[in-house]
């Protein structure tokens, strides 16, 4: 039999056993609601994207409406004007909450008018219809006084709003996309690097890996769990990011950045990477363990260094995505998988050397599974308390 | 065929095989024996590459032992594992997956297996929820799905009731019936002798005896005798130098002879003193053969025997 089809029956197990299991199914259901949640929640909550509805009492003085929908643009404030028959009509409109405020204003402008809320004054709304019927009053005088409109229209434009290094819906979302990259990763990590972990100290506590190793090979076997709860991870990583984007595409939250279509199979490629350079590590450090507390033990440089190197990117990167920090993280294969899709995402690095940093953190994957499944040989089978990692090597030894 | 040959491993100062040599045929049950601590588990982990030995090989089929080789054999190990959630028809299939089953096959046999095993219905429980016996029971069935040519069992049948016992032993002379070779360690030495043909004693890391069980005993320099005088003192054996009783009860007496002793003299005598109503002359039992070889000790007849003849 051959050692790929050894491999694959060792990651297919994993995936059935953890992928059917109920922890699995609900951080899926739960990454899933969060995601949508994140997007669906703000637009009910704050109902930003609704008009707000002011009733006017008819007559009302020509112009009025316009000059309200004009201003309105002008707040960034949706509003719909709705009109009323009479004061008793706009009354029970204001009751039954159909619009938030009531404005009645003489239709010849004789007098100023007045604005009715139904319990508690709103500024925005208030400024908006005081504004209008100024205008609209000011106009009718200035009119009356023979100002042409051509010339009332030149005094009333407003003053052009400008930024010296204007903020794009663009920018937004490309420092979002960095982080959330860069969160996922980590959590990646986290969560898929520690189910290996835990898998390995199972199979040691529980003694099936002394039947296991009597046909499969130590390597193969921690390849393959490996490879197995990563596949689950990369399933995961997909409900995630399809969830995103169906939930951007859909409510329409904010503008997805061109580089969405070739970021997302890079984040999936750091994924990949990131979670098999650290599941390896995790993987054969808990194999010297015999119990899970020693495990957590074992295990702690590998989160020291997987929280330090997510710092730097999240830091480094996010203040100078070209600046030395960002520069040197990018060729070391702890720090790579955070640091290249957050640079990727503010467009700060070149396809070269994304390849070249692909290439080294491969080389280090390559390197830390030959070190590690050969300690991982030496440890799996000893049951007698924590080992040192040399004597694992040694042990392991031909 | 499995060969042993010179076997030799340190775990630091401890020596836990000093020269191991042994061989296992087709169709033969072998009783693997020896005290705790003595290097079975040691012997039997060097043959399926669990533990590296310092020295010695250990060969199939005339072949240095490798993975190939080790796909035809099934093991189960002294210290029981399986996956405690995994359910058990599944678990079953796995492993016979890994010794190069193809899917359905291994599906097959992991049913079949189960109904021999008399676990037919419990095919989709999870491992844990089956008892301590059923457990064991499916480990044996681990060993056996993937119709191996060589069987090591350490320690199969601690720990399970007649039942269980019956069971597994009737499975283990199937199997050797249908030409598997059968390695298996125990300290049930009744059991042994009842169902293996060879034994292979190893003590300190060393094989002191090896063979079929007969031959053993025929080779052994003790044998008991059986006398039962009704009517006499008890005072006929007395001044008779090379006996050693080991038990009286009324007219009956158990000895321990050398085989070398002439036993008509001693007829006679008993047939003086009273009417003779048992005279019975057997080989050892298995356990005294054990204990013979594993007690350095110069003159046979003089090895501590009380302790383990009840």
């Amino acid at each position: 039999m051959s050692r790929w089809r050894s491999i694959w029956l060792v990651a297919r197990r994993e995936i059935l056993e953890r992928g059917r299991s109920r922890g699995f199914i609900l951080s899926i259901g739960f990454t899933t609601l969060l995601v949508v949640g994140s997007f669906v929640l703000p637009a009910v909550l704050f109902g930003d994207k609704q008009a707000t509805k002011i009733g006017v009492i008819q007559p009302e003085p020509p112009g009025l409406t316009a000059t309200i929908s004009t201003m309105s643009a002008q707040l960034d404030r949706k509003v719909e004007v709705v009109p009323f028959a009479d004061e008793a009509a706009a009354d029970a409109g204001l009751t039954d909450e159909s619009v938030a405020a009531v404005a009645e204003v003489p239709a010849d402008l004789s007098g100023p008018g007045s604005i009715r809320f139904a319990k508690e004054s709103d500024q925005v709304i208030t400024q908006l219809v005081t504004a209008s019927v100024v205008a609209l009053r000011t106009q009718a005088v200035l009119t009356e006084a023979g100002v042409s409109p051509a010339e009332l229209q030149a005094a009333q434009h407003p003053p052009t709003v400008d930024a010296l290094d204007p903020q794009t819906d663009a920018d937004e979302s490309r420092f979002l996309f960095a982080n959330i990259a860069a969160v996922l990763i980590l959590v990646g990590i986290f969560s898929f690097g520690y189910t290996v972990l835990t898998g390995v100290v199972e199979e040691k506590q529980s003694r099936v890996v002394e039947v296991v190793l009597s046909t499969v090979r130590p390597r193969d076997l921690l390849m393959g769990k490996v490879l197995g709860i990563g596949i689950l991870g990369l399933v995961q990583l997909g409900v995630f990011v399809a969830a995103a984007l169906g939930t951007a595409v859909v409510t329409d939250r904010f503008t997805l950045p061109a580089t969405t279509p070739a970021a997302i199979p890079l984040l999936a490629l750091w994924f990949i990477l990131g979670y098999a350079l650290y599941s390896t590590a995790l993987g054969f450090l808990g194999a010297l363990a015999s119990r899970m507390e020693e495990a957590s033990n074992a295990s702690t440089p590998v989160t020291m260094i997987a929280m330090a190197s997510y710092f730097v990117a999240v830091i480094g990167v996010i203040n100078d995505p070209s600046g030395p920090v960002a520069q040197v993280a990018t060729y070391l294969p702890p720090s790579a998988p955070f640091v290249v899709p957050m640079r990727a995402a503010f467009d700060a690095i070149g396809p070269v050397e994304i390849l070249i940093s692909i290439a080294v953190t491969v080389v280090g994957i390559w390197v830390l599974f030959s070190v590690g499944a050969r300690v991982y040989a030496g440890a799996v089978l000893q049951t007698a308390g924590r080992m040192k990692v040399r004597d694992a090597w040694r042990s392991a030894g031909e | 065929m499995l060969e042993v040959i010179d076997l030799a491993k340190r775990y630091g100062p401890v020596v836990a095989l000093d020269g191991a040599t042994f061989s296992a045929r087709p169709g033969r049950i072998v009783g693997f024996l020896g005290p705790n601590g003595a290097g079975k588990t040691t012997t039997m982990r060097c043959i399926f590459g669990l533990a590296r030995p310092d020295r010695g090989e250990v060969h199939w089929q005339g072949q240095p032992v490798d993975r190939a080789a080790r796909l035809r054999f099934g093991y189960m190990p002294e210290q029981r594992g399986l996956y405690p959630r995994m359910r058990v028809g599944e678990q079953l299939s796995y492993f016979a997956q890994q010794h190069g089953l193809r899917r359905r096959d291994a599906d097959a046999a992991a049913a079949r297996w189960l109904e021999r095993m008399g676990l037919g219905n419990r095919s989709k429980s999870k491992l844990e929820e089956l008892s301590h016996g059923n457990q064991q029971r499916v480990q044996l069935a681990v060993a056996l799905a993937h119709d191996p040519e060589l069987l090591v069992l350490d320690e199969p049948f601690s720990g399970l009731d007649p039942i269980g016992i019956a069971t597994m032993t009737d499975v283990v002379r199937e199997r050797a019936k249908a030409g598997v070779g059968v390695v298996f360690s125990s300290h049930q030495l009744d059991l042994v002798e009842d169902v293996c043909e060879d034994v292979v004693i190893i003590s300190r890391g060393r094989i002191v005896a090896a063979g079929a069980i007969d031959e053993l005993k025929a080779r052994s320099g003790r044998r008991h005798l059986e006398i039962e005088v009704v009517g006499s003192d008890g005072t006929w054996l007395d001044g008779h130098g090379e006996l050693t009783v080991i038990q009286r009860s009324g007219d009956r007496v158990k000895l321990l002879v050398r085989d070398d002793v002439d036993l008509d003299p001693l007829l006679a005598r008993a047939r003086a003193a009273g009417e003779v109503r048992t005279f019975a002359y057997q080989p050892p039992k298995l356990s005294e053969l054990f204990m013979e070889a594993v007690t350095p000790a110069a003159d046979p007849a003089k090895a501590p025997v009380a302790e383990v003849i009840p």
